[in-house]
């Protein structure tokens, strides 16, 4: 057995060894995921429903007619069930101008959810309206976009909800009606927008974006959970200079850490992606619909070629993480200033990784390919849009495995300067 | 055998170390033209106080350390060029390198047995022999972490031995064990030396430099200045005891840094 083998061996039976390390490190994660996207969807989901049942207070003054009709028809009042949804009170002008301030104050601490206040000569102005310049009718909404209920209230009333028409659509249109006749007349063509798209990218637009940031994070996290320990914890605990007094190369011993952190990084990482796979869905189910992560990775399929590389990419980012954490860890004094150098590294890989969230455009220089990271998060993003090129692909591999054996050799070099390990 | 030929060490001092050390000067002669030679079949008793050099020196033979100046040769293999080598060929044990708390005594004594290309029959007997001999068959099983002090050490002892090494390099063994454990140490290192083996131990104890050494080295501020059997240092300086002669030549030679 080589000696990069046998340290490879002893690094994951460190962890596989400890049930504790297991739980901790492959499992824990997992359950805390699910359940952290389950109470998200479940809060969601409670808040939409509460939000949905809620009877909301709305002040309408100088109603006339057709607006009382328009509520009637676009079940603003009432739904289908003869359930109350909005309680409205009519004013008159009088009556609104006696408690203006009052109920202004009502809508700001959220006791009442909207005023609909109609110009007092809204019908003499709608009536006498001949030419254009004429004065037209005011309509003032008063709502308090702080407020859910409140905000909820007044988009229902101007664009409806679900099958139900907006109240403020209906009551134009009636209007319109009135004076024009025939509302044929107002449609000058006909519009019909013929989308063309590729399906598949547009089912994984919302997975693209998320998705090498998503990897990213996660393999950076993972390699950080177990390389600061490998490396500056067994300099401070004085084991790893028991395995400099063997006799193998640095670079086994360099080589046997690295690739062991890689596994354990990689599972670790590969852990939080299936976690999320399954917490997405949950996060649906129970927040509805409307959730904002309701589509989860539904819309990404991959085939074999995709999946590899999706894999290579990956497999060059934990290599990559590992020997920089690694190379870091193992400069440090301890695990403490270990912990301070890599923590602005971080940062800039998450950067790195948000850079292309809201990048779009096939037109990425081959050069940029090329850029540790980066390079990887754009690659990922055409993998999921079907848009990844050979020569793209070879490009974010190679400038990352290059920075990684640099680094490697780094980590080796590291075990023979007395500086660095004996502080010397 | 160890041939040390004008071994200098010198650290460069960053300036927070120099203000520790209240000095102006960026270097610190850690070890200052040492010469000496520790042969098969003896223990050589290295002593010195508190930074005198002696772990300096144990340090550069096991090759941890460069020689800043001169030249170190273990079973004829020089530890600059040949540093594998060196390393399959001694035992060194010192107290601020330690085995993996997260094993137990009986994987590390593998671990280390398969580092050093052994077959896993070789580590097998190996290990009957060492833990019988240092008592360990009783907690080989549990961490590392979970044993006490006088456990840990005869786990590192044995451990350090796994590869039948022929030269013993022991950095103050015997610190902070009982009286029992020490003994069972110390006779162990007479019993390497009888086998032939090349052992050099440091230690601050000079009644245990005394009962344990055929020969001894005195470091003083990073220069040998005495070497000798136990009787020709105490005739050289004619003091009744090695604590004597010890602290007669360090009224002569403390000092001088």
């Amino acid at each position: 057995m080589s000696g990069m083998s046998i340290i490879l061996k002893k690094e994951l039976k460190r962890v596989f060894g400890d049930k504790k390390l297991v739980f901790s490190m492959f499992i824990l994660p997992a359950i805390i995921m699910i359940a952290l996207y389950g109470l998200m969807g479940f809060a969601i989901g409670a808040m939409n429903s509460d939000i949905e049942e809620h009877v909301n207070k709305v002040y309408i003054v100088n109603a006339d007619a057709r607006l009382k009709n328009a509520i009637q028809a676009s079940g603003f009042e009432k739904n289908e069930n003869g359930e109350t949804v909005n309680d409205i009170t009519y004013m008159t002008e009088a009556e609104y101008r006696a408690d203006e301030q009052k109920l202004s104050d009502e809508i700001l601490n959220g006791d009442s959810q909207m005023i609909v206040y109609l110009d007092p000569e809204f019908e003499k102005k709608f009536t006498s309206y001949k030419n254009a310049g004429d004065a037209i009718p005011q309509l003032i909404i008063s709502y308090n976009t702080t407020e859910n209920y409140s905000q909820n209230t007044y988009s229902v009333f101007a664009a409806g909800s679900g099958i139900n028409p907006g109240v403020l659509d209906t009551y134009r249109t009636m209007l319109l009606q009135e004076r024009v006749g025939n509302l044929d007349l107002l449609n000058v063509f006909d519009l019909q927008q013929n989308i063309i798209e590729k399906e598949e990218k547009a089912k994984s637009q919302f997975i693209s974006m998320m998705l090498p940031y998503m990897i990213i994070i996660m393999l950076f996290a993972g390699a950080m959970s177990v390389g600061v320990d490998a490396m500056a914890g067994e300099k401070e605990r004085g084991t790893l200079a028991s395995m400099l007094l063997s006799p193998i190369k640095r670079t086994s011993i360099a080589g046997g850490k690295v690739v062991a952190m890689m596994i354990l990084s990689g599972l670790s990482a590969i852990v939080y992606v299936a976690s999320m796979m399954i917490a997405m869905p949950v996060m649906s189910a129970l927040g509805g619909e409307n959730s904002p992560m309701g589509q989860g990775f539904g819309g990404l399929s991959l085939d074999l070629v995709q999946g590899l590389q999706l894999g290579a990419i990956m497999l060059a980012l934990v290599f990559l993480f590992v020997a920089v954490i690694s190379f870091l860890a193992i400069r440090a004094k301890d695990t403490k200033a270990a912990a301070s150098l890599i923590s602005p590294v971080y940062i800039v890989v998450m950067v790195a990784g948000m850079l292309t969230m809201f990048m779009s455009g096939k037109n990425v220089p081959i050069s940029r390919y090329f850029i540790p990271v980066y390079g990887n998060a754009v690659a990922i993003k055409d993998i999921c849009n079907n848009e990844l090129v050979g020569t793209n692909f070879l490009a974010s591999l190679a400038g990352t495995v290059i920075i990684a054996v640099a680094l490697t050799i780094g980590i080796a070099r590291s075990f023979d300067d007395e500086k660095i390990m004996f502080n010397a | 055998m160890i041939q040390i030929n004008g071994l200098t060490k010198i650290y460069k001092l960053n300036a927070k170390k120099m203000a520790e050390l209240k000095t102006k000067k960026n270097t610190k002669i850690a070890v200052d033209n040492l010469s000496l030679e520790a042969r098969p079949g003896e223990i050589f008793g290295l002593l010195g106080p508190n930074g005198a050099g002696k772990t300096t020196t144990l340090r550069t033979v096991a090759t941890l350390l460069k020689p800043t100046k001169g030249d170190i040769k273990v079973c004829g293999f020089d530890t600059q060029k040949e540093g594998q080598k060196v390393r399959d060929s001694i035992a060194f044990l010192t107290n601020e390198i330690k085995l993996d708390p997260n094993f137990s005594a009986d994987y590390m004594f593998k671990f280390f047995g398969r580092l050093h290309g052994m077959s896993e029959e070789q580590i097998v007997a190996r290990q009957e022999e060492l833990f019988n001999v240092f008592g360990i068959n009783d907690f080989k099983n549990k961490k590392i972490e979970e044993l006490s002090t006088g456990m840990k050490q005869k786990a590192a002892i044995a451990v350090s031995l796994v590869h039948d090494p022929k030269v013993v390099i022991f950095d103050e063994p015997t610190s902070g064990l009982d009286i029992v454990t020490a003994r069972s140490v110390t006779d162990y290192l007479k019993y390497l030396r009888d086998q032939g083996k090349t052992v050099i131990v440091s230690t601050h104890i000079m009644s245990e430099a005394e009962k344990l050494s055929d020969r001894i080295g005195v470091i003083i501020g990073g220069k040998k200045v005495e070497e000798g059997t136990l009787s020709e240092i105490l005739e050289k300086n004619e003091a009744e005891d090695l604590e004597d002669a010890f602290f007669k030549l360090y009224s002569k030679y403390g000092t001088e840094k």
